[in-house]
Parts: structure tokens; C-alpha cells; sequence
């Protein structure tokens, strides 16, 4: 199955890096959004559909907590599994994060077969 | 925290970071910083205590890692790509060394600015290169590694010694 995915981080590389190692690890994309911060990723999610959003927290404009809030209150979008990717691996951040909806935590930095185990643990379904 | 555990800590961590994100291995410390001209981000971060880290790496090793992370070759690469995942290794290690050296304290991190770019020729200017490289303050903490590519340093610095909660409640 081929799945839709946004990713939300404002750094441009970090958003081709994301997108390289899900395709390298046999991740099957039909769809893959970006958006460099949480506001963004709102405005492109009220256009599109997608199987799986992967944020960081530290975003200008609109950062992930704040993202992962208004996803929540959104009855619709707030069923899309979420999957924080971030720097901070600290204990209150991490157990912030999954209380606001979250599904899934990595921290950078993490080896490729980490994100895609997340990402599967995410969706709910393994990927082949 | 003593000089020699936070340097412990950058060194643990550039480590970790090399080699899980960009698949690349550390050949060891060096005696100091490189020569010439480099490629440098700076970040700062709130908390407790406040400071900074800025990166420096020749610009042979920051085109090397570039091509790595990003997936592309050298020659194929824009000096805004190089310059994007230079600050994002720096915003990286940053990350890194603070959830080492303070694991219970949340910090922001601001984001990453490319302060120097290396590249030969460039136009004054140049969107992301601002003031030049900041100057190394006295009582930063630095560590220097040699990569295959070229020499890769990290200057971190707060404004008070870098302490953990587990010492504070010592005193």
C-alpha cells in the first residue's frame, strides 16, 4: 500500500533527508507533502489528505505543540497519526508531546531503520 | 559540570551524530580548531543555563557531509543546500549536548543561522551570512575532530556553568 505523508519542519534539508529515508527504506509514497511549520502544514491539510504527519516541535510561526493542539481540536484531521521527530529527548517533552496526540517520538538523531520502525508503529501497519 | 564531561559530551555527541545521520565516522580529535576559512553556524538556546554552539567546519567537510545527508552528489550541490545542513547538524549536535548535559530541563533552541559560508568568491551579502564568525568566547568549552573530509569543530558555551540538577541539589 502506498501511503500519503506530510512532513512539517522548518529545516529544508532535514525535510529531504526525512523524505530520502523513508523512500530508501522501502516506504511506499504515493503522496509526500512539506511544510515548514505548523501553520503551513494546517492551511495544506484543509486542501489534502494524508495517511501520516511527521513534525518537529521547534517551529517558528506555528510550532509543534501548538500544531499538535489544534490537530487535536480538529474533528476531523485529528484522527491523521502524528509522529514527532525532534532534537529534544527530554522526558517532560516527549510525554508532552504524546498527551497532546502524538503516536510515535524519535529523537535526532536516529538511524534509519528507527524512523521507519516509528513510522510503522504509527500507522499501524508493517511496511514490506 | 567540569570542562573535561561537557567536552566528553560534544565529543559523544558530534559522534553519534556523524555517524547515525550522515554515515560517517569521527578519526579522532584534534589538537585545535582548522585554519582557514570555514563554514560555520551559530545557534543559541534558552534554559537553564542559556548559551550557545557554534560549528565550524572546513568547507571540503561541510560539502562532504552535505552530499551525504542529502543524498547527492558534490559538484550537484547549491551552497544554500550545503549551508541548510550545516545548520542542521549544528541545531543537531546542540540538541544532542543538552539532553547530555541537562536531561530534565526543557531548552529552545533558536533556529540555526549559517554565519559563514567558505565558499570562495561568494557575493557580499549573501542571504545567511551575516556578521562573520562570532568570536570564541573565554569560557567556552571546545572540541575539534578530523573527518575524512576535512576538520569539524564545536564551541559551546552558557552563560553559567553548565550544571545538572542532580549536582545542584549536591550543593
Amino acid at each position: 500500500m502506498a501511503y500519503r505523508v506530510l512532513i512539517v519542519d522548518d529545516s529544508p534539508a532535514m525535510r529531504a533527508f526525512v523524505r530520502r529515508v523513508m523512500e530508501l527504506s522501502g516506504f511506499e509514497l504515493s503522496a509526500c507533502f512539506e511544510a515548514s511549520n505548523g501553520q503551513e502544514a494546517l492551511d495544506l491539510l484543509r486542501r489534502e489528505w494524508v495517511d501520516a504527519i511527521l513534525t518537529d516541535v521547534n517551529m517558528p510561526v506555528v510550532d509543534g505543540e501548538e500544531f499538535l493542539r489544534r490537530l487535536g481540536h480538529d474533528e476531523l484531521l485529528r484522527s491523521i497519526p502524528a509522529l514527532v521527530i525532534s532534537t529534544d529527548a527530554t522526558e517532560s517533552r516527549i510525554a508532552r508531546m504524546m498527551s497532546l496526540g502524538a503516536r510515535g517520538y524519535v529523537t535526532k538523531p536516529f538511524l534509519p531503520e528507527a524512523l521507519r520502525r516509528e513510522l510503522e508503529g504509527t500507522l499501524g501497519v508493517p511496511c514490506d | 559540570m567540569t570542562d573535561t564531561r561537557l567536552r566528553q559530551a560534544l565529543a559523544e555527541s558530534l559522534d553519534e551524530v556523524l555517524e547515525k545521520m550522515f554515515f560517517v565516522r569521527s578519526l579522532g580529535e584534534l589538537a585545535g580548531p582548522a585554519a582557514g576559512p570555514v563554514t560555520a553556524a551559530h545557534l543559541t538556546f534558552e534554559g537553564d543555563p542559556p548559551g550557545s554552539l557554534t560549528l565550524r567546519m572546513t568547507p571540503a567537510a561541510a560539502r562532504s557531509v552535505a552530499a551525504d545527508f542529502l543524498g547527492e552528489e558534490e559538484a550537484e550541490l547549491s551552497p544554500r543546500q550545503i549551508g541548510e545542513v550545516v545548520c542542521e547538524l549544528a541545531n543537531m549536535i546542540c540538541g544532542s549536548v543538552l539532553s547530555r548535559v541537562e536531561r530534565n530541563t526543557t531548552f529552545r533552541l533558536s533556529a540555526p543561522r549559517l554565519v559563514a559560508s567558505g565558499e570562495e568568491g561568494e557575493p557580499p551579502g549573501e542571504p545567511g551570512v551575516t556578521d562573520g564568525v562570532p568570536a570564541v568566547p573565554v569560557n567556552a568549552t571546545t572540541y575539534a575532530t578530523e573527518i575524512g573530509s576535512g576538520a569539524i569543530t564545536v564551541i559551546f558555551n552558557t552563560e553559567t556553568p553548565a550544571w545538572s540538577t542532580a549536582e545542584k541539589s549536591e550543593c
